[in-house]
């Protein structure tokens, strides 16, 4: 109070405070967080009285010196209330709450709280996913790929990078940003997995490619990235003949691998599209005519060398056909389109050729006895080799199209193949040729050549390229792929080609009969893309709520991951997801693909 | 330093204090409570109250965010270094177990618990596994649905109990002894057949269903479960151990058998692999990440199986062979051709002659050979007739005699009945104190010969009695050695003996394990065929999917 008072020698101030003491009764100081600041009494003004009988010079003097004086006071009310205002005062306290903040900081750090622990990752809690496609960590990751790999087998090439975003067949339509960075080709599992750690390092994603024959946006860059192609690594390591397996490098073509192993009487019964390699069969756990007797991709490879995320290589087995030893992480691998590690090398089982084959083909009045027919025929556990349907459009089109030499009757026709020893082949034809009379077919023809053979089978071949042959300039196709339980499956076909007849879309129905499973050829133009996009996704509901599956064989890809929940429920998803952040937490191999790892924004995901 | 009372009366606050009320620095005080109680000596607690709150919220805050912030950092997919780094789990004492148990009493009504002894002996320990530990489960549960279990693994997750999967405990691994204790859930009151779709040719089971008695059930439809492992095994136990029999040449192992799993997670969420469809590509394919998983993964209460169309007509034979070697090779052969087989089976002279000494089989006794038992299927009655000549053919090559033939169905069964006891014989064969230690190795085919004559000379050393079975129409054989545990030094040698083989099998590019699972007892043989990387990436799916690794702890490898 002392040096309050000094510093406030101003009478009037100090009378002034004072009245204010008395009149507040209680000693009252005013406290400047709060309070708001008292009006100063203004020092009395000097009246013209006061200056008469002075001389002029008096007069100037006194009205200087008053001034100065008043300055003063102002100078001084201006210096102490500054002084009261300046935050330096506070310094103290912000330092000594600063401190404390660090250490309370510091000391939180200690206290480990348990991270949450369930068995599922919920889309809800997902956290962000960094990556870092900065042009500079790029260009710097370019380099290191040349290390890698030789300045031959990295690609920056308009004409690549093009090849290796999008393709015409896929029912996924980029963004036009959607390209890798640069296309690397590597030789050995040994070369991805220095590039893996790499990207791991530097945060970039990658996205495996070996035909790029899938049609569900899988090599989609959807975080641009690169690409990493396996086209070199594209041998047949070692063939066991007695043990009925092969070891290959993942650009293999199953095509290629077949014609290599039908000198030595095996084969390798999966067979999806011309065109595809052993490493995207194993991404997308492919099948094709051969599935209902052999089974699909899944249950033919015995062994998978993989590159995980932070360039891990791992086996997943050695080359015994059955074993019971740990997780089957080959099961795990193959169908994870690449979202949980590169597939580098794969030993596969083979099957020996059967010693005769045949084909007979036989036509319907109607899907609804065509289908009675197959599932008379599987019931009966007559070993047939596969079981087509093509419908009376998809007949149409083989006509059209001119694609083979004789002209088929156009209504819903089964194709059955045969195999086993000559007088097995000759006993089950007799027993199917019997059944389908008693469904009531319209015509049954079978091969009694190969030759005949050949020229049967090649119009179920054939079907995809005639319905192309008949498409109009500017038209896309869309491949759609289901599968139901197969008492389900005549149903489905039905309701489908109505709704296909309905939308005024052309559209032809190829299926794998024998496991339920179907495929609707759809073509349209950029016009009618809504359109085709809606027939899709009813035949995708349609076979969710008959207990199927939203893909049979074509795999989720980034077109049909907002299916999966309604298939499989959320939970399943959720532990889909937490078991691909385990393989992969930052998210670079195929990040999107499958399964979402973030929240998708408002509108994204249609309404089921 | 200021002059200004105001930051004295701060950075004194003790000093404050002892100069008694001023009221200047009360003026200056920033705690307008001071101000309202003027009788109150400032003594600057308001200041230290405030920055205690400061610092306790800090610290509520920096905690949450250092929690958060520990977990995206990017670590390495594959931790190395297992298991040693890591603290061993922690489950609950025997107190909060009883405390857990209580709870899930009075959360399921009617759920039956058991603390019986004879009970806990009966699901922790088993006279034919090779892998008996001495702790036991603390009690047992028998659930009845699938919300019941799901109960049941919250309230243990809650508690830390863990929990151990049960169905017919037929396993021969150990795969349900109860190394840290905890629960025993044991399945089989969950023995109902959901629903049978012949039109579909699937069948939706519950976990608790015995396979003989499943195909007992759906015979009429004209269908059947292929698989044939133990004749008590149930369902569940058969998709975690992912077993197969002898028509695993035919028809696959348990994998491909399997459409879809529910599942129970650790923390009690329920998730359903699939629906029916007989082929799909859709998501990862978490029933084969299941089937095989042994129960560390997720608790498993409902099934949809594929099944088969009997086949109409088949046939059986049986071939002597002068050696192992001859038969195994002839074996290999046969597959090698193509024949569609449904089951090829090797014996070898001693299992022949275990057979013989136990009063034979099928009402006969049996030449003391190795022998072959082949079993033909298909649709009609000319494949199976032609299959069988091609068969002879090749066998006869192979110096394979004394073809027998069955036809008729007394006769198959017959036939088939020397390959059926073989397990039985050697169990009554065996002496008072001795244990039957068999192995249960898988390689390519082509080797088959080669291992089976490896260790059949390798256990002749030993001179202890032992015999070789096996299915070689997938390159899988199990032996049996017969020991006394008690004496040191022959279970030593057994155990030097079994390892070499498994080493050998690793060398041939085998499994060691092709259809018995890992369980407790071959733990350290899944490190040598996998490596360590494999290992950490499966441990890793483990962590994820079980955190507090309570399900079946202590199996497959180290947690």
């Amino acid at each position: 109070m002392a040096s309050l008072r000094q510093k406030m020698p101003n009478p009037a101030t100090l009378r002034s405070y004072r009245a204010l003491q008395r009149v507040v009764a209680v000693p009252r100081v005013r406290c400047y967080a709060t309070d708001i600041e008292p009006e100063r009494p203004k020092p009395l003004r000097q009246g013209n009285e006061a200056k008469l009988g002075r001389s002029f010079q008096g007069q100037v003097q006194g009205s200087i010196g008053q001034r100065i004086q008043r300055e003063r006071e102002e100078r001084d009310r201006y210096e102490h209330w500054r002084e009261v205002t300046d935050p330096s005062r506070n310094w103290t306290l912000t330092i000594f709450v600063l401190g404390m903040v660090g250490i309370s900081y510091w000391l939180g750090t200690f206290w480990h709280r348990e991270e949450e622990k369930a068995s599922t990752y919920r889309l809800a809690t997902a956290k962000e996913i960094r990556h870092n496609t900065k042009l500079e960590n790029m260009q710097a990751a370019w380099a290191d790929f040349l290390k890698i790999v030789g300045k031959d087998h990295v690609s920056t090439l308009e004409t690549d990078i093009d090849h290796h975003a999008a393709s015409d067949w896929s029912s996924h339509k980029p963004k036009p940003e959607e390209r890798p960075f640069c296309v690397v080709y590597p030789g050995s599992t040994e070369e991805v997995s220095e590039i893996m750690k790499i990207c791991h390092k530097r945060k970039i994603p990658v996205v495996g490619y070996s035909g790029g024959t899938s049609l569900e946006g899988h090599f989609t860059h959807t975080r641009k990235g690169i690409s990493i192609d396996f086209g070199r690594m594209n041998k047949v390591l070692a063939l066991h003949k007695e043990d009925l397996d092969v070891v290959v490098q993942p650009a293999v073509r199953w095509e290629l691998l077949n014609e290599d192993l039908g000198k030595d009487g095996l084969f390798f019964p999966p067979d999806p599209g011309p065109g595809a390699m052993i490493g995207g069969m194993i991404g997308t756990g492919c099948s094709g005519t051969n599935a209902y007797r052999y089974g699909t991709m899944r249950e033919w490879v015995l062994s998978i060398t993989a590159v995980l995320a932070d360039g891990t290589v791992i086996k997943t087995r050695q080359r015994p056909r059955k074993s019971s030893a740990g997780y089957d992480l080959t099961k795990l691998l193959i169908g994870s389109e690449g979202t949980l590690g590169l597939v580098t090398e794969a030993t596969l089982k083979l099957a020996v050729k059967p010693e005769h084959t045949s084909v007979a083909v036989a036509s319907f009045p109607s899907i609804h006895h065509a289908a009675t027919c197959v599932s008379k025929v599987v019931g009966k556990g007559i070993p047939v080799a596969a079981v087509e349907i093509l419908d009376d459009n998809q007949m149409k089109c083989i006509n059209e199209a001119g694609a083979t030499s004789r002209h088929w009757t156009e209504a819903p026709t089964i194709f059955f193949k045969f195999a086993g020893t000559p007088n097995g082949v000759k006993e089950q034809v007799s027993q199917v040729q019997a059944l389908a009379k008693e469904v009531g077919s319209k015509s049954f023809d079978f091969a009694k050549s190969h030759e005949e053979q050949d020229e049967l089978w090649s119009a179920r071949k054939e079907a995809l390229w005639s319905t192309l042959a008949v498409k109009k300039e500017g038209d896309r196709v869309w491949t759609g792929d289901v599968a139901v339980p197969v008492s389900h499956l005549p149903d489905l076909i039905e309701e489908t080609k109505e709704d296909m007849k309905k939308s005024g879309l052309f559209g032809t129905i190829v299926g794998h009969v024998g496991d339920g499973n179907f495929h609707s050829i759809l073509l349209y133009n950029d016009a009618q893309r809504a359109k085709a996009e809606a027939v899709v996704h009813r035949m995708v509901k349609r076979a969710v709520e008959l207990e199927g599956t939203v893909t049979g064989e074509h795999g989720v890809g980034l077109v049909k991951r907002d299916y999966l929940p309604h298939e499989l429920g959320e939970t399943t998803i959720d532990a889909m997801r937490l078991i691909k952040n385990a393989f992969d937490p930052q998210c670079l191999l195929n990040c999107d693909k499958v399964v979402r790892m973030q929240k998708p924004a408002s509108g994204e995901v249609h309404e089921w | 330093m200021r002059r200004f009372p105001q930051s004295i009366g701060l950075l004194t606050i003790s000093r404050g204090q002892r100069a008694g009320p001023s009221r200047a620095r009360r003026c200056y005080s920033t705690s307008p409570s001071t101000n309202a109680n003027p009788g109150r000596t400032p003594n600057g607690f308001g200041v230290l109250g405030l920055v205690a709150a400061t610092a306790a919220v800090t610290a509520v805050v920096t905690a949450s965010i250092m929690s958060k912030r520990t977990e995206p950092l990017p670590k390495p997919v594959v931790e190395n270094g297992g298991p040693k780094q890591r603290v061993g789990p922690r489950y609950a004492d025997e107190k909060t177990t009883l405390k857990a148990l209580e709870e899930i009493k009075s959360s399921i009504k009617g759920i039956s618990v058991s603390l019986d002894p004879d009970d806990l002996e009966s699901h922790g320990y088993a006279e034919w596994s090779g892998s008996n530990i001495p702790e036991r489960p603390f009690a047992v549960v028998m659930p009845t649905t699938t919300e019941e279990v799901s109960t049941i693994a919250k309230i243990c997750t809650k508690y830390k109990v863990p929990m151990i999967p049960f169905g017919a405990g037929s396993s021969v691994e150990g795969h349900f002894s109860a190394p840290f204790t905890g629960l025993s859930i044991d399945l089989s009151k969950m023995n109902n057949v959901v629903s049978l779709n012949a039109d579909d040719m699937d069948v939706v089971v519950q976990p608790g269903v015995n396979w003989v008695n499943l195909n007992d059930q759906i015979k009429e439809s004209g269908l059947f479960l292929p698989l044939d492992p133990s004749p008590t095994a149930h369902i569940g136990g058969m998709v975690a151990t992912n077993c197969s029999g002898t028509n695993a040449m035919r028809y696959g192992t348990m994998k491909d058998w399997v459409v879809n799993v529910t599942v129970v997670l650790a923390d009690g969420s329920v998730i359903k692999t699939r629906r029916r469809p007989r082929k799909t590509s859709a998501g990862y394919n978490l029933t084969g990440l299941f089937v095989g998983s042994e129960g560390t993964l997720g608790i498993i209460t409902e099934v949809t199986l594929k099944l088969a169309v009997i086949p109409s007509s088949y046939g059986v034979a049986t071939t002597t062979f002068p050696s192992v070697k001859d038969a195994a090779a002839a074996a290999s052969k046969l597959i090698r051709r193509g024949i569609p087989l449904a089951a090829l089976e090797l014996m070898d002279d001693v299992q022949m002659q275990v057979i013989n000494k136990t009063g034979g089989a099928g009402g006969r006794m049996w030449a003391e050979k190795a022998t072959l038992f082949i079993k033909f299927s298909g649709s009609t009655e000319s494949a199976v007739k032609d299959n069988m000549e091609q068969a002879q053919e090749i066998s006869k090559a192979y110096g394979g005699a004394d073809f027998e033939v069955a036809k008729s169905q007394e006769e198959m069964d017959s036939l088939w009945a020397a390959r059926k006891q073989a397990l039985w014989a050697m169990l009554a064969l065996r002496e008072e104190g001795t244990e039957i230690w068999s192995t249960d190795v898988a390689v390519p085919l082509s080797r088959m010969a080669e291992i089976i004559d490896y260790s059949k000379e390798n256990s002749s050393k030993l001179g202890l009695f032992s015999s070789v079975l096996g299915h070689v129409g997938d390159g899988n054989f199990h032996q049996a050695v017969m020991y006394d545990p008690r004496d040191a030094k022959q279970t030593a040698s057994v155990k030097k003996c079994v390892d070499d083989m498994v080493d050998m099998a690793l060398e041939m590019d085998g499994t060691v394990s092709g259809e018995h699972g890992i369980g407790i007892g071959k733990k350290h043989c899944l490190e040598k065929e996998l490596g360590s990387d494999t290992i950490a990436i499966m441990r890793s799916l483990k962590q994820t999917l079980d955190p507090h690794c309570l399900l079946n702890p202590g199996k497959i490898f180290e947690n």
